[in-house]
């Protein structure tokens, strides 16, 4: 067993996998993910597809803060256009959903590079409270361009067809959805072994070092507000697919606060993060839905009382993470790996 | 007078009068930021507190309107000091991210307790102004507007001079400064947090009271109108108390005045867009805003 | 190591209990369940928790008295906070885990939203949204709005402009102002048609935000029209401060206000703007002389008798006797085909008198034509009189 990092090559030093364990349980959790739709009950189907969602928008917001550190509080206006784009193209242009979801991401990438350009002057919490506004400008648009995005009404979208066959269940979309988040997982594993990732980096830890270093802060600040955008159109896209419907509702400043509770709680500038933040997000409030029926099962009465603890329990965790464990789940379970990998003889 | 100019004179004035809550709830925020840098993302919840907290001392509790008021603002100070022992003093040198989330965190855990203590449903405030409105020229204006207004003065003129002449406000000031210079000089600055806090959290009691009567009750929307604090503060500068009132005062008056002559071009919701867009511009060409300080790096 | 995983170990064990507990097998056979999707935090939790709170109760009777053909029922209730996402999230876990037999839905946001599943799964759906768009079965055949559609209700609303308008010389004006969301909008457009069709001068529109702390703008735009009279299409926490300001600007307008935008805590928000102004009155108000009422004062007064209830309240017992009386209809064995045939064949179905009786049909899913004008004076609400729009079919669905 391996207890440290040893190479002795560059090529050892660029691997993905030190050893091939983690290639088998990965191929081993495709093998998982291919069957699950046959198992699984569509209730549990529609967790994981929102989790799938929730990783491919996690990852783009993890670039954008974990990575990079430009605060953003925009996501969920990310998030709408993509979803609205995709829409919209297949709806009124009738366009093929693997053209509209692909185009639908670079509209949504050319979106966050308007929204990116606050960034050159500002940052930090200004940046933050610039993108905040930006949020409230896309939702009034949505609102009020109603003759192509139907406005509060409500957008119908079709269900994607793949060969003649329809994507209109939960276990079709569930193969879409992880076509999709799998290879964006790949994809940012390897954006930080390039030069481009680990400008972002230099960007994050000190932005005029890394500008003394010949990183050229216009352009990767906005590279890095493009890709995000780019993962949040995908995950818009994919949104519009599984809801197959879409409201301005469906997108409030709460969502973009759901993202950043991932980011944080799953580990900034963590790929493992962004999607332990995912699952934890996601999964956390039908823990509580299913605590809270199966407590009002119980006492019919409190029903009021535990269904508001919601908000107690999500602000309490992001507390705890904040406090406690600032790098999140995934240091967590680095630690948690760590100790069983040495264990006997773990200290 | 020309029907168009008191259209145009009704706009302002309500919006001046509308202004001062926002004033209010800005100065909350802006004091928070002037001792300790922190960004407070959950201003509107701070008010929410206290409206219900004053709803439930007046009305639940039945307690004479005076010692009301009093258990309230107190109620108001140990929120401020829990929050800032709680919470934000174990974060102090953590990055701007997770100060933003957890202010996130604290609101949301605000709005749940209250939730889970009083429910959910529209409880009607008691009604501390006379609903008669008195006419300002051809605009009538109403109490509870021009109290909110009394109030913002009263406490600019207070807040002027507690900076400038107690002990506490000059340690505030010096703090905001530097806080190293400010610790070398003997000040304790996480008593100055403290301080910072319970004033914060007592303003925006105060607004909640004075957003209560302006609704005629409260209920959990009413931490919505937190969010145009931002606008506010921005425009007056996130450091400058005169800031947070004379931008409060003009967001006021462009949202009347977009409402009056942009909604029924657009069809409405303009009114509540107009204070964002303004703040982006403002960022774009003045990111320290009317009064701050501009001490910003450019990047 | 265990600094972290102490609490962390905690919160798994805590997590997976609730599972547990969640997973344990439902009592028997004997019970029917209904979803029940509820807002106790989002914008429209002020409603939510009377709504919430009557629908236990209802329950919670119905199964003291024997239950529904022997069984008793059972609330599967989910918070989802209004957003539609959440609440299709909810309804796939009633149809999938649950099994439930029928929805209580909630608002009109998520309804619009479920209609696609509702049509596929076959699941009874009645609704707090009263959206016209939802009362034609032959597109939503499995939606039942719980009361008098909106779109009814803006024609009453004309019916009686016209009704009171004595001027021979012109039309009546009229305008609307309605909330910027999916619930303020729902009846415009009909409304607009209606105008046109009986001689009615809309003259002018105000889109006010959800969340309204101040309608001065709004107003003093409209007051350039003159409107005679206005429809306000919002909801009970923000009408007074369109009363307000209306009051403050001393305008002449005479507002009439929906369902869900009067009932009889508008009096005490709004203090005396609220004079005069007239409500549509869908349900029994709290302590009204309806039959059913002693039952649920007798209840209130049992189970939690310190706490208020406004007309909410009346709308979650409501859907539950609703929905018991067609499961008892479908029989011993109910499935969603026949809880919806069940609810078609309701006909004048007495609801305890807490509304104008109820009548679905395979045709028309608007459950009543009947409403109460009522109007605040002296600070109270003092009921005007019945009103009666007719089932004209040309209104359905919109």
């Amino acid at each position: 067993m391996k207890c440290g990092g040893f190479r002795v090559s560059y090529r050892a030093d660029e691997r993905i996998f030190d050893t091939a364990l983690p290639i088998v349980g990965l191929v081993a959790l495709l093998a998982v993910l291919c069957v699950i739709p046959r198992y699984a009950t569509t209730y549990w189907l529609d967790v994981l597809n929102r989790i799938g969602i929730a990783i491919i928008g996690a990852l783009g917001l993890n670039i954008l803060i974990g990575y990079t550190g430009q605060i953003s509080i925009g996501h969920a206006a990310f998030l709408a256009v993509g979803a609205y784009s995709t829409a919209i193209l297949e709806v009124n242009v009738g366009l093929p959903f693997y053209l509209a979801i692909p185009l639908a991401a670079v509209i949504t990438s050319v979106f966050g590079l308007i929204f990116g350009i606050p960034s050159l002057r500002l940052r930090g919490l200004y940046l933050a409270i610039a993108t905040l506004a930006a949020h409230f400008i896309t939702t009034f648009v949505i609102v009020h361009w109603e003759s192509t995005t139907k406005g509060v009404l409500g957008l119908m979208v079709p269900p994607a067809t793949v060969f003649g066959l329809p994507l209109d269940s939960d276990a079709r979309v569930f193969y879409l959805i992880f076509a999709l988040a799998v290879p964006a997982i790949f994809f940012t594993k390897n954006l930080f072994r390039t030069k481009v990732g680990r400008a972002f980096i230099a960007i994050r830890d000190r932005d005029v070092a890394a500008s003394v270093m010949g990183v050229n802060l216009l352009h990767y600040k906005l590279l890095a507000f493009v890709i995000s955008s780019f993962y949040a159109g995908v995950a818009g896209g994919l949104m519009a697919h599984h809801s197959r419907i879409l409201f301005p509702d469906s997108f409030t400043l709460l969502v973009a606060i759901d993202y950043l509770a991932m980011i944080i709680i799953g580990g900034l500038g963590s790929i493992l993060g962004s999607i332990f933040g995912a699952v934890f997000m996601t999964v956390l409030p039908e823990v509580l839905k299913l605590t809270a029926t199966s407590l009002t099962g119980v006492y019919p009465q409190a029903f009021g009382l535990i269904a508001s603890t919601r908000d107690v329990v999500f602000g309490l965790a992001v507390i705890f993470f904040l406090m406690y464990e600032p790098q999140g789940l995934a240091r967590i379970w680095v630690r948690f790996r760590s100790y069983w990998q040495l264990w006997p003889y773990s200290y | 007078m020309n029907e168009q100019l008191v259209f145009m004179l009704q706009l302002v004035i309500t919006g001046i009068a509308v202004g001062g809550v926002y004033s209010l709830m800005a100065l909350g925020f802006v004091l928070i930021f002037k001792a300790s840098s922190v960004v407070n993302f959950g201003p509107g919840e701070l008010v929410l507190f206290g409206a219900y907290i004053s709803w439930a001392t007046i009305l639940q509790m039945k307690l004479p309107l005076p010692v009301a008021l009093l258990v309230t603002l107190l109620v108001a100070i140990g929120l401020g000091l829990v929050i800032e022992r709680g919470v934000l003093r174990p974060l102090i040198g953590h990055p701007i991210i997770s100060v933003i989330m957890v202010t996130f965190g604290v609101a949301s855990v605000i709005r749940g307790v209250l939730n889970m203590t009083w429910g959910s449903d529209t409880r009607p405030f008691p009604v501390l102004f006379s609903p008669e409105p008195f006419h300002l020229g051809p605009v009538p204006v109403s109490p509870v507007h021009l109290w909110s207004f009394v109030s913002v003065l009263l406490l600019l003129a207070a807040f002027s001079l507690f900076f400038r002449f107690s002990k506490t406000g000059m340690a505030m000031r010096a703090t905001a400064d530097n806080q190293q210079v400010a610790l070398s000089l003997g000040i304790s600055v996480k008593w100055i947090f403290a301080v910072s806090w319970c004033i914060a959290t007592v303003v925006s009691a105060l607004s909640g009271i004075i957003l209560g009567n302006v609704r005629g009750g409260v209920d959990f929307s009413l931490a919505d109108l937190g969010l145009k604090v931002f606008p506010v503060v921005i425009l007056g500068g996130l450091d400058s108390v005169a800031g947070a009132i004379i931008g409060g005062v003009l967001i006021g008056v462009l949202e009347n005045l977009s409402g009056g002559y942009l909604d029924p071009i657009f069809g409405g919701g303009v009114k509540e867009v107009a204070p964002f867009v303004a703040l982006v511009v403002i960022l774009m060409i003045r990111p320290h805003g009317l009064f701050g300080k501009a001490e910003i790096e450019r990047v | 190591m265990s600094r972290v995983c102490g609490p962390l170990a905690r919160f798994v064990i805590v997590g997976l209990l609730a599972v547990c507990v969640s997973a344990a097998p439902a009592a028997a056979q004997n019970v029917i369940k209904l979803g029940n999707l509820v807002d106790l935090t989002g914008p429209t939790s002020d409603q939510g928790k009377d709504i919430a709170q009557g629908r236990t109760d209802a329950v919670q009777w119905v199964n003291e008295h024997g239950g529904v053909n022997g069984k008793k029922l059972e609330l599967v209730s989910v918070e989802y906070g209004f957003q539609p996402p959440r609440a299709v999230a909810a309804y796939k876990k009633f149809v999938e885990e649950d099994k439930v037999l029928l929805v209580l839905g909630y608002g009109t946001p998520d309804t619009e939203a479920l209609r696609p599943y509702i049509t596929k799964d076959k699941i009874p759906y009645i609704s707090g949204s009263y959206s016209g768009h939802l009362t034609d079965p032959r597109q939503t055949p499995y939606n039942f709005p719980g009361g008098i559609d909106y779109t009814s209700q803006i024609r009453i609303f004309f019916n009686y402009v016209k009704e009171t308008w004595k001027d021979g010389s012109r039309n009546p004006r009229v305008a609307f102002i309605y909330a910027d969301n999916a619930y303020g909008r729902a009846p415009i457009e009909s409304g607009r048609a209606y105008a046109k069709e009986i001689g009615v001068d809309l003259v002018d529109e105000e889109i006010i935000p959800t969340v309204l702390t101040d309608a001065t703008s709004q107003l003093l735009t409209m007051k350039k029209k003159d409107p005679d009279f206005a429809y306000i299409n919002t909801n009970t926490q923000w009408v007074p401060v369109v009363l307000k300001d209306s009051y403050k600007l001393g305008l002449k307008t005479k507002y009439v206000v929906n369902n869900y935008g009067l009932d009889e805590r508008t009096p005490g928000l709004a203090g005396p703007a609220a004079e005069g102004v007239i409500g549509i009155q869908d349900v029994a108000y709290w302590g009204d002389n309806v039959p059913g009422m002693k039952t649920l004062m007798e209840f209130h007064q049992k189970h939690h008798g310190s706490d208020t209830h406004a007309s909410p309240y009346m709308r979650g017992w409501l859907c539950v006797i609703v929905a018991a009386e067609a499961i008892k209809r479908a029989g011993n064995a109910p499935t969603g085909e026949s809880v919806k045939n069940a609810l078609e064949s309701l006909k004048e179905f007495d609801t305890w008198g807490i509304t104008p009786p109820f009548t679905y049909t395979n045709e028309d899913h608007r459950p009543t034509n009947r409403a109460r004008l009522v109007m605040i004076q002296n600070s109270k609400i003092v009921p005007m009189r019945e009103v009666t729009v007719d089932r004209s079919m040309k209104w359905i669905g919109k």
